[in-house]
């Protein structure tokens, strides 16, 4: 027997999975002292723990294999989306068209003021369309994440939220549609460019309808026990994603839809713990230190004052679509300011639009995505600050520091 | 500052306030939204007043005077309407009942306006366990010395009030065991309870005066009596019931206070005495955790029975006023109330259907809010 039997080698070969563990201990840490100390939003030293030491920051932590971590990365936001929908009252929009006014408005707004500067960047017109579309997402993660742990309510919050699943869905969609036009434009029949978003829609629609009635049924069973129930509501939000995927559906829409549609057909309203319980706030937490991970700055370096310009014109095209409408919707203006800035993080959906349209079009990967992913990493860090500021300026969180 | 002069008033006029919770449609726990519903509100001309109340999460209803149970019904149901409208566009829903029966105290939030800033300085938690709803019906007096007079009378009938409106079982998650509880909050003030025994106004005045002077009190609003006078209205206000869970429940029981008063001034014509307030916390006590099956000692006779037998007992002595009243209607509904139970009998029964107090609540709302 010899020392190499029972002691380790030196230098010691760490596997990755170590620092990853070490990664997920510093960021929460540094999540609670920016709460503590800065009444900061703990997320915040997620996503910037994953940034500082990923790959775009101090590379401290190697690359990580990207099929691993996607699943953890569509489950959280799965559960994210899931939870967003089921929060949302469609019948709102009955009692208040003014707010699916607002809605419409700031989702077009945000399309054209986006296209619009774009164009005058000399990109190309289908180009423009695709980054204009999925800058109508407000980013459901951030949202939620913030309002949850805030424990705001309120006008304000209620219409965040609403507003952020109506435009996540104007985004998916779109996206599709603007996504088929780059394939007619690279030579495709007629056909294959309006088919897909139809497609896209019907099979989203009937997938998160089974989704739904699946969720009632297993709910009136299990929705006593709390822990057996978000298991295997974690199990139907994974099968959900990657049955959504397989049938190249789109996951996001698919989930989002089918939280909409349990809240719609439920005669008595239901409260969840936050993220469906704890193992869904660890899943969350680790999508955000994994989008800090993922982050991609290097679009600063040579478009820095079109990432920039891409930030306020949306920014501004949200705030005023929101303004204009206030009063008719029954908000006063501070409520109006504070939820049309509250609308401007982007994150997951966003990325992964991005990634999507990168994979078919490499071209777009090296250009106008990494424009984009600056924009995303720059409004995921500081989303959940001004969404939370917004929120407490409103009025709408716990008056008394817990 | 002296207390203003008792004002002219028609005899029997009514007058209802119903103070009510706003809740949010997620999970019907009390939400802070009345600035919103406010601002709503103001853009559609309405009847009577819609006012804040002391924290965010209640709003105020108070009808104009009134002669008669029609009419009065017919207010609120518009003032139900506008609020129900306006909560609808905002997502808030609106509910009747004297308690929120999971809302949590330390989460209420002071509205802004200097009155009840002061109060919540003042009275510190207790302005925030505040968060109870309750009805007041104004009875209006023919003059202060027939106010005072109406005052102790009907003081007697104050567990009637108390049991037909009591709609507050659950106080912070949890069955109390009481049918109202939101009296106990009220208990913890300390002008609680109930006017001295004075019979002639300007003794009233005296008394006033002293408790002024004392730096006590600074008007008449400090005093939260079961029953007070309000002389810049010229009548006494019956503070002592819940909200009910319906508008109709509400109009209903301040038309019986209005000819139980008519009985008293035209009828039954008797002085009041120190001594009827002998049995008078006790009454009231039994009142508020029993309900109608509280006991009721009369102070006269020292005679024991339920609340419920000696209510049924006034229904049938002011039948005649109540016609003359033209409040038959709403002697029916309190009769119904009487054999199937009053608000807090529907909140049990709920409950033990439901097995969850959101969904008790969400219920609560659609019931008070009406199909429209």
């Amino acid at each position: 027997m010899t020392w190499s039997a029972y002691l380790p080698i030196w230098p010691l070969s760490i596997s990755p999975a170590l620092w990853l563990a070490l990664t997920l201990v510093v960021a929460v840490l540094v999540g609670e002292a920016l709460m503590r100390y800065l009444r900061l939003p703990r997320i915040v030293g997620y996503i910037g723990i994953g940034l500082l030491l990923g790959p775009g920051g101090l590379a401290l932590i190697p690359q990580l294999p990207a099929t691993e971590w996607r699943l953890v990365v569509d489950l959280a936001l799965g559960i994210l989306l899931f939870e967003l929908g089921s929060k949302v009252n469609l019948r709102w929009l009955k009692a208040n068209p003014w707010i699916a006014g607002t809605s419409l408005l700031e989702a077009a707004a945000t399309f054209f003021v986006v296209y619009g500067l774009l164009l005058w960047f000399d990109i190309a017109g289908v180009t423009a369309a695709v980054v204009a579309t999925i800058a109508i997402a407000t980013s459901p993660a951030i949202v939620v994440r913030t309002v949850t742990e805030s424990r705001a309510q309120g006008q304000v919050t209620d219409r965040l939220l609403l507003m952020t699943a109506l435009n996540c869905i104007y985004a998916v969609i779109f996206h599709k549609l603007a996504v088929a036009f780059m394939h007619g434009e690279t030579g495709t029949s007629f056909i294959h460019t309006v088919l897909p978003p139809l497609y896209l829609i019907g099979g989203s629609a009937a997938l998160a309808w089974l989704f739904g009635i699946t969720f009632e049924r297993i709910h009136h069973h299990l929705g006593q026990h709390e822990e057996t129930f978000s298991f295997v509501l974690f199990g139907m939000i994974a099968f959900a994603t990657i049955m959504a995927a397989t049938l190249k559906l789109s996951p996001i829409l698919v989930l989002l839809a089918a939280g909409l549609i349990t809240r719609y057909r439920r005669q008595r309203s239901r409260t969840f713990p936050p993220h469906f319980g704890s193992a869904g706030a660890v899943l969350v937490v680790l999508m955000f230190i994994a989008n800090g991970l993922a982050a991609d700055l290097s679009g600063l370096r040579d478009s820095a004052l079109l990432v920039l310009l891409l930030i306020m014109a949306r920014a501004i095209a949200k705030s005023l679509s929101v303004l204009v409408l206030a009063h008719y919707s029954g908000i006063g203006l501070r409520q109006a300011m504070a939820l049309g800035v509250a609308l401007v993080p982007m994150s997951s959906v966003a990325l992964l639009l991005t990634l999507d349209t990168a994979v078919a079009f490499p071209a777009f990967g090296s250009g106008m995505g990494l424009v984009l992913m600056s924009c995303i990493v720059i409004l995921e860090l500081a989303g959940p600050i001004i969404v939370q500021a917004a929120l407490r300026a409103a009025g709408e969180t716990p008056e008394t520091k817990i | 500052m002296s207390l203003m002069p008792f004002a002219p008033s028609r005899p029997l006029s009514i007058g209802v306030e119903l103070e009510l919770q706003l809740l949010s449609c997620n999970d019907y726990n009390l939400i802070s939204s009345a600035p919103d519903m406010l601002r709503r509100i103001a853009k559609f001309p309405h009847a009577g007043d819609i006012k804040p109340e002391m924290t965010r999460s209640m709003i105020e209803i108070n009808t104009s005077v009134q002669q008669e149970y029609g009419a009065l019904v017919e207010e609120l149901r518009s003032l139900r309407k506008v609020v129900s409208d306006a909560g609808r566009f905002l997502n808030v829903a609106v509910a009747g009942g004297g308690t929120h029966p999971f809302q949590h105290w330390s989460e209420q939030k002071i509205f802004d306006a200097p009155r009840f800033h002061y109060l919540s300085e003042l009275y510190g938690y207790l302005a925030k366990q505040f968060t109870i709803f309750g009805q007041h019906v104004h009875i209006g007096c023919p003059g202060p010395d027939e106010a005072l007079h109406l005052m102790h009378m009907l003081s007697r009938y104050v567990p009637h009030f108390i049991a037909l409106s009591a709609s507050s079982p659950f106080v912070q998650g949890h069955d109390t065991g009481f049918a109202s509880a939101r009296l106990n909050s009220v208990f913890s003030f300390p002008l609680s309870g109930r006017a001295p025994f004075v019979l002639c106004w300007n003794e009233f005045e005296q008394f006033f005066d002293k408790m002024t002077t004392t730096g006590v009190v600074e008007s008449m609003k400090d005093f939260y009596w079961d029953i007070r006078p309000k002389p810049e209205f010229g009548t006494i206000e019956v503070r002592v019931c819940d909200t009910p869970l319906t508008v109709e429940i509400a109009a209903a029981i301040a038309c019986y206070i209005q000819a139980m008063s008519r009985y008293i001034m035209v009828e039954q014509r008797v002085a009041p005495e120190e001594d009827d307030y002998l049995v008078y916390t006790f009454n009231r006590f039994q009142a508020c955790r029993f309900g109608l099956e509280g006991v009721f000692i009369d102070p006269r006779t020292h005679e024991q029975r339920s609340v419920r037998e000696d209510i049924a007992d006034m229904l049938t002595r002011i039948a005649d006023h109540a016609t003359e009243l033209r409040a038959t209607e709403a002697m029916e509904r309190l009769r119904e109330i009487l054999t199937v139970g009053n608000g807090t009998s529907w909140l049990r029964q709920t409950y033990a259907r439901e097995h969850n107090l959101g969904n008790v609540m969400q219920l609560q709302a659609e019931l008070w809010m009406g199909s429209n």
